[in-house]
């Protein structure tokens, strides 16, 4: 078994594997070291809660790590988390700042650089009426970004609208099923153009809210997001696309977690100036949108073309049908997993 | 001859002394502004420009007054190299370095060590409010400190010049 800390050649996986543990104490990371290569490759999560076992899950299931770091499915046998670990793990996380991730605290999570998003959880300080910070962390999920290229592969067929065009796409799937890693694929191909599909590249727009898609570190994306690709990193969706549009002409314009009205209006207006949108939203299916008021309207005025619907399936981004935006009838069946 | 030479080797011993120590005296002001300075520097980079700490430790290093300069440049190499130190950890270790080295008294390192228990630890406005704090002591620190040397360097001076001439005319 070889353990992904001992591999000597730069993969893309030990790569990840030394810009994940380094927001770990040296406690922690020296569990995460005995890994091997298979279960870091499938791993998605891992959970710290003060007092209790260090979970870590993902494709192959859920599971605890003894103090020697051996995998165990027995809580009594488990590394528990102390008090110092979750400490020092805010702090890594927060780069011991935590004035300078307040907007993203008062939202329940950080991103890290790299793309990685670390849920917190812990007392919250609320001043009239709203959450102005979080204090006494004692819960944290790290879940780790993977860019996954080609991920977009199977779908592109069905979003691409001649050479030089794309449909208005909106990706849907619960948590954890790969709506991001989807885009940011998506994105890289549209920007670097498809040969495959006679497509040639198109000038995208990125608006990274929470700096996930692109994983912007000092504003320089840390992912592969295509050679056309602009990125406008934490800024707010719906002003940042009015941002790109007026200042860099973008054909595509792209942006994660859409939900609030301010989005729906937003999106509206790159419709008029003729860009084609790719965007994503939380839910199970096209139908779980219309019990959300602000995405109701967006399917009410028919601004999506296609729909894409993931699920999870012996791992995230499973694909489960490409729908169409005029007809809401599902485009081929395209039940196969990555 | 030689009792001439040994005269004023005494002398100049003596004086060089007195000298010595009323330097220390006239830094110790100077250490205290430069050091609220730096702080109202870091207060401006988290509080306004929301400079995560270590980057903005290193700006503080970069422009404070060299004699201070060191503390910072200390706390943010700690932080830099990610080995899971608290910046309250940081902070001490540091200060452990920095105050040997400087003319500081105890109670001016209890100013600066209350500074570690909160640094980063909190959202802007509170941050504003400690650093605020902790640089209000350290006037109160110059304060004094300038009163002191006002009256403590001049003593120094003469009184290591005094002394060595006493020596000399006790032993002629």
């Amino acid at each position: 078994m070889a353990y992904i800390s001992q591999l000597t050649e730069t993969t893309p996986q030990t790569r990840l594997w030394h810009e994940v543990t380094r927001f770990f104490p040296a406690a922690i990371r020296a569990l995460l070291t005995q890994l091997s290569a298979a279960d870091w490759a499938a791993l998605e999560e891992i959970r710290l809660r003060t007092g209790r076992p260090l979970m870590l899950s993902g494709a192959r299931g859920e599971y605890m790590l003894t103090p020697e770091g051996v995998l165990t499915g027995n809580p009594e046998q488990a590394y528990r988390v102390s008090a110092d670990d979750m400490l020092r793990t805010v702090e890594l996380v927060t780069g011991s700042s935590l004035y300078a991730v307040e907007d993203e605290l008062r939202q329940g999570f950080v991103t890290v650089p790299g793309g990685h998003r670390v849920g917190l959880c812990g007392r919250a300080v609320v001043d009239g009426g709203k959450v102005r910070t979080l204090k006494y962390l004692t819960g944290l999920n790290f879940r780790i970004s993977r860019e996954v290229r080609g991920a977009a592969d199977q779908v592109l067929p069905w979003l691409v609208r001649g050479p030089r065009a794309v449909y208005n796409t909106l990706i849907i799937s619960s948590p954890r099923c790969g709506k991001t890693t989807l885009l940011r694929d998506l994105v890289r191909q549209i920007s670097n153009g498809i040969p495959r599909l006679g497509f040639a590249g198109l000038t995208v727009g990125v608006v990274d809210e929470r700096s996930e898609i692109a994983g912007c570190y000092q504003g320089i994306p840390q992912r592969d997001v295509g050679l056309r690709t602009d990125v406008l990193d934490a800024c707010p969706k719906a002003e940042g696309m009015m941002m790109l549009l007026r200042a860099l002409s973008p054909a595509v314009i792209a942006t994660d977690e859409i939900g609030r009205r301010e989005d729906v209006e937003a999106l509206e207006e790159m419709l008029n100036a003729g860009v084609s949108i790719l965007a994503t939203a939380h839910g199970a299916s096209v139908d779980d949108l219309r019990g959300r008021p602000v995405l109701r309207d967006l399917l009410g005025r028919r601004i999506v073309e296609r729909f894409v619907v993931l699920e999870y399936r012996h791992g995230p981004g499973a694909v489960r049908a490409v729908v169409d935006g005029g007809s809401f009838q599902a485009l081929g069946a395209v039940r196969c997993s990555r | 001859m030689f009792k001439v030479a040994g005269a004023l080797l005494v002398i100049v011993a003596a004086g060089a002394f007195g000298f010595l120590v009323a330097r220390n005296y006239a830094r110790r002001p100077r250490e205290l502004r430069a050091l609220q300075s730096a702080l109202s520097l870091l207060e401006t980079e988290i509080v306004y420009a929301a400079t995560p700490l270590a980057e903005a430790l290193d700006q503080v290093a970069r422009r404070a007054d060299p004699c201070v300069a060191g503390l910072f440049a200390r706390v943010h190499a700690t932080l830099a190299s990610r080995v899971g130190t608290t910046a309250q950890e940081a902070w001490a270790t540091a200060l452990d370095g920095y105050y040997p080295e400087s003319c500081l008294k105890t109670e001016d390192l209890a100013v600066l060590q209350s500074i570690g228990q909160m640094l980063g630890a909190s959202d802007r406005q509170d941050q504003a409010k400690h650093l605020r704090l902790a640089g209000e002591r350290l006037r109160a620190q110059i304060v004094k400190a300038e009163e002191e040397a006002h009256h403590n360097v001049r003593l120094w001076r003469y009184l290591g010049l005094f002394a060595g001439l006493a020596t000399v005319l006790i032993l002629v």
